[in-house]
């Protein structure tokens, strides 16, 4: 595959002062910034918001170029919304609308880039534990992010080799010839994930029957 | 070590439009004692199929398949922590951005405490010479540091059972080399599907599959020998045997379109 883009920055070893804060002040830094997007209502107050979030980020030594690598897939998509809104509810508003998003963005970046995907699990792992009572597992709430995680720069992976193959064959034009070939990818990709992680007894209930062998089993499963 | 037996065990899936379903693996029986075990056959015959019967990714439709006297079917989760499992790609089987993190989540079961397994996953990663890796991207690795890692994922929750499907497939002659040496140095019993004849003459037992069936159950050399010959056998006839068939050929009555420089277009295309 040649393409890995990013939405948020991938783990950077380091031993800043974000490194070291605790993951529930991370979770609360994401969680408020996700929040204050719907409360904002000044593209100034927007505009200094993000310019704290990049601050904290640069903070970390994660470096700008990183930075820009987490923001620009979703670049594309902020001006067509930008656009969009303008048009609609004039500059002010479509200026807020398109920095709060990257507030959002850069705040998640921040959590992990300066956080280790494993304390990251640790952490979803913690705060799903009050449902264990209702029979959930925490492990697969972690694994979930974990997955998804992983899956976000495999597709976008796969659209840039699908779109580079339709650029080889002239169809770069069609619709179909870059959308059915990430679809399937995708699904090939799910299915192999599924694989893998059974394989290797991730994501497996607690509780089994562990009965010694009575009769054949009955059916097939082929994955 | 584990002992994997399979009993009267058959694989037939339903094929959409065929009254009877298709059979991927004829019923057979089988007691896997060795220490180093190879399956080998062409594309589709089935090798695939009987590996993944043994870790419970696949479910004989007949029969049983047992490790240790756990069931396949009843008790996956006893199995799986007997039998770890490397695929032949290991981009598919490497859940984790990095090396260390991947390791780490093979870990995660058994171990509860973050910084205990932390150490385990440096451990393991030392042992397999991957530690200068840990943090790198897994798309960053060469082939072979990818199928070592892959290994490595597995092996750090200690199987008893190592299967690998077709390990060497995507490794150059280095890498090839580099796995060969390691699965040599392991402890566990090792059930491999392999195309690398070389690498099959190195085990105790192999099996030939071919069309669903084990066709063959033996030492290396002649099971190698058998292989080739069925190859042999199955290609199409060449040298002077293809001149003597020429004559009674059909003529393919595609040569004028692939002779013709331009194909019409079909409707609704430029």
């Amino acid at each position: 595959m040649s393409g890995h883009g990013f939405l948020l920055a991938n783990y950077v070893p380091g031993s800043s002062l974000l490194h070291r804060a605790p993951l529930w002040l991370k979770f609360l830094l994401v969680v408020g910034c996700g929040m204050a997007s719907f409360l904002i209502v000044d593209w100034a107050a927007a505009a200094a918001a993000l310019a704290v979030m990049c601050s904290l980020f640069l903070l970390s030594g994660a470096g700008v170029s990183r930075l820009f690598r987490a923001v620009r897939p979703v670049l594309p998509v902020l001006a067509a919304i930008g656009l969009l809104q303008w048009w609609q509810l004039g500059g002010p508003t479509a200026a807020r609308i398109v920095l709060n998003v990257l507030v959002c963005i850069v705040a998640a970046s921040v959590l992990t880039a300066t956080t280790a995907v494993q304390r990251l699990l640790d952490g979803v792992a913690s705060l799903a534990k009050p449902f264990q009572r209702f029979g959930a597992d925490p492990e697969r709430f972690a694994l979930t992010i974990a997955i998804m995680l992983r899956s976000i720069p495999f597709i976008a992976g796969a659209y840039s080799d699908v779109r580079d193959s339709a650029r080889a064959r002239g169809l770069e034009r069609n619709p179909r010839a870059l959308i059915l070939p990430v679809f399937i990818t995708t699904v090939a990709f799910a299915r192999q994930t599924g694989d893998a992680l059974a394989a290797r007894g991730l994501g497996e209930a607690d509780t089994e029957e562990h009965a010694p062998p009575t009769a054949p089993a009955a059916g097939y499963a082929v994955p | 070590m584990s002992l994997i037996a399979l009993d009267r065990v058959a694989v037939r899936v339903a094929v959409d439009g065929r009254p009877a379903p298709k059979t991927l693996l004829a019923e057979l029986t089988l007691r896997l004692t060795e220490q180093r075990i190879g399956i080998i056959g062409a594309n589709g015959s089935g090798k695939s199929t009987l590996l993944r019967l043994l870790n419970g990714l696949v479910l004989p439709s007949s029969g049983t398949v047992t490790v240790d006297k756990w069931d396949t079917a009843r008790s996956v989760r006893e199995v799986r922590r007997r039998v770890g499992f490397v695929f032949t790609d290991p981009l598919s089987q490497l859940v984790m951005p990095t090396g260390r993190e991947d390791v780490e989540l093979s870990l995660r079961r058994s171990v509860r405490n973050a910084r205990e397994r932390s150490r385990q996953a440096e451990s393991t990663l030392d042992r397999f010479g991957l530690l200068p890796l840990a943090d790198q991207s897994i798309y960053e690795l060469s082939g072979g540091e990818r199928q070592l890692l892959a290994l490595a994922a597995v092996l750090a929750v200690d199987p008893e059972v190592l299967v690998l499907d077709e390990p060497s497939t995507l490794l150059d002659l280095r890498n090839r080399e580099l796995l060969r040496r390691t699965l040599a140095g392991l402890s566990q019993q090792v059930i491999l599907s392999t195309h690398d004849l070389e690498l099959a003459l190195d085990l105790d037992r192999v099996l030939v599959v071919d069309a669903g069936a084990v066709v063959f159950d033996g030492g290396p050399a002649d099971a190698v020998a058998h292989y080739r010959a069925l190859c042999a056998a199955g290609l199409p006839a060449t040298g002077a045997a293809a001149d003597a068939a020429r004559p009674v050929l059909p003529v393919l009555p595609v040569l004028p379109v692939l002779e013709s420089p331009q194909r019409a277009p079909r409707p609704g295309q430029p």
